[in-house]
């Protein structure tokens, strides 16, 4: 069955990505697959509340606004989520009583809004320089009623699928997933069918960010030696 | 690394002297705007405007609901503006200034309260469907002067909009996919600008207009007027600071209609482009 974009079942959407656009932040980045883009914001490590800091390690909060309307439950869900993920893979014993604060915008959303946000994230996170043990990108996949299973879905499809599986990988490393969200009816064949097509698809991402953030750093380089 | 405490005193004696001598901090004159760059799209309804360092997001959307009992044939038009932590840590909706909730409700209002947007044409069947419009402007960067930035944003996303075509059948409306139909734009009738001007020095004598962020912290005036394409004043601001004379409002909207028209052709620059 062909795609609505005529899109290859494990095609990937085109991908773009900005570093640093925001000069308030500490970094920034603006992610898209398609019509799907998140922009992420990060201030960092910054003075925390006194009630709120760890005297061993720097808290990391997120906040998720959505493209349309006031925040609600479904996006409450998504920062503790993305907060979960991210919590252990930053050095966060490295500036203790600090925070960390990642806000995340949805500009437009077309599926596989959870995985752009990470992405994004992940670049934002680089952008601003906190120290990370890995780079995370995550994929999404969804299960069509025709029980074909597609990469990075567009939500079109994900209303149409029986399930939908997001999973999100830390770079360079052979452990499980850092992050895994599944919803719908699904056999464990499905499942892991998912698990590895999105494993494929996060190293094409992490292919991606790697020559953007590249690209970004040698730029740099050549304006300061100039 | 702390939160935001405000320009230390050479700063600021700096930006007082510089305009003593007419310049600013930044090198413009004192009626330049900062670089304007607006981009619309792909999806219908948004808009982004970087005005100098200030960054803005803003997204139309549309709901189909029943109208408000004592206007049954009125379409509903609904705000959001909050100050997100993104446009500056420390910078939080909930816990909002009364500057920062000012300049939320100014762009309300003035896209609101101007009946910029035809809500009689929102209307399907008189008393129990119409459109709801939804605007929802996001601040990403706080460079200053997020007010006129906000507006434009407003008005490029909404002229930028489509929403479902709609026909009526005696009692019944058939609301079109986009698929079947093209979207049809919204009508509006007319499109506010707001212009911001900043006032320094013990009687405010010395005036810049598009703020940055520095300027804005070492001002003790602000005035926005907001005005649109056919030269009508659509609303005036001043809300604190100290008094400012006749003259220099006279001043500033001159200076202001010169600037609108700016503002509209680059934002009709905008809106060719993304359909190019």
């Amino acid at each position: 069955m062909s795609r609505p974009d005529r899109r290859e079942a494990s095609q990937l959407r085109a991908l773009n990505c900005s570093l640093g656009q925001l000069n308030r932040a500490d970094g920034s980045a603006q992610f898209s697959a398609g019509n799907t883009s998140v922009v992420s914001g990060i201030y960092g490590p910054v003075e925390a509340k006194v009630y709120e800091e760890k005297l061993d390690r720097a808290v990391v909060e997120v906040k998720f606004r959505p493209d349309i309307g006031a925040p609600t439950t479904k996006d409450k869900w998504m920062e503790s989520a993305i907060r979960n993920t991210f919590e252990r893979e930053i050095l966060t014993h490295l500036h203790p009583r600090t925070l960390v604060q990642i806000v995340i915008q949805l500009r437009e959303g077309d599926g596989s809004v959870d995985s752009a946000a990470i992405n994004a994230t992940s670049l934002a996170l680089v952008d601003a320089g906190i120290p990370l043990k890995c780079m995370i990108t995550a994929a999404t996949c969804a299960v069509l009623s025709d029980d074909t299973t597609v990469v990075d879905p567009t939500q079109e499809e994900i209303d149409a699928a029986r399930s939908t599986h997001t999973f999100a990988f830390a770079s360079g490393s052979s452990t499980g997933p850092l992050y895994v969200d599944s919803r719908g009816d699904f056999t464990m064949d499905e499942y892991n069918h998912c698990y590895d097509l999105c494993a494929l698809a996060t190293e094409r991402v992490l292919a991606f960010m790697r020559t953007a953030i590249e690209g970004k750093v040698t730029k740099e380089a050549k304006i300061s030696a100039a | 690394m702390v939160a935001e405490i405000g320009p230390s005193n050479i700063e600021s004696a700096f930006l007082l002297e510089a305009l003593k001598r007419g310049t600013r901090v930044d090198g413009r004159g004192i009626y330049d705007y900062r670089t304007l760059k607006i981009s619309c799209g792909p999806t219908y309804g948004l808009a982004e405007v970087q005005l100098g360092q200030t960054r803005v997001l803003a997204r139309v959307s549309c709901e189909v609901t029943r109208p408000f009992p004592d206007r049954p044939t009125e379409g509903i038009v609904l705000f959001n503006t909050e100050l997100s932590s993104m446009a500056g840590f420390g910078l939080d909706s909930s816990r909002a200034s009364t500057q920062e909730v000012a300049i939320s409700r100014m762009v309300e209002r003035v896209i609101k309260q101007s009946r910029a947007i035809d809500s009689e044409a929102l209307c399907i069947l008189a008393g129990e469907k119409v459109w709801t419009i939804r605007i929802d402007v996001h601040f990403l960067d706080h460079g200053g002067n997020l007010i006129d930035a906000a507006s434009i944003a407003a008005i490029a996303a909404l002229k930028h909009f489509r929403r479902p075509d709609v026909t009526i059948d005696g009692e019944e409306a058939i609301i079109h996919d986009v698929r079947e139909r093209n979207p049809v734009p919204l009508s509006i009738h007319h499109t506010p600008i707001c212009v911001t001007f900043g006032f320094f020095g013990a009687s405010g004598d010395m005036l810049v207009l598009d703020p940055t962020l520095l300027e804005e912290q070492v001002q003790v005036s602000s005035f926005t007027i907001t005005l649109n394409s056919h030269r009508e004043i659509c609303a005036l601001n001043k809300a604190g600071g100290i008094p400012l004379s006749p003259d220099q409002i006279q001043r500033c909207t001159q200076v202001a209609l010169a600037k609108v028209d700016e503002v509209n052709e680059k934002i009709q620059l905008a809106l060719k482009a993304s359909t190019a």
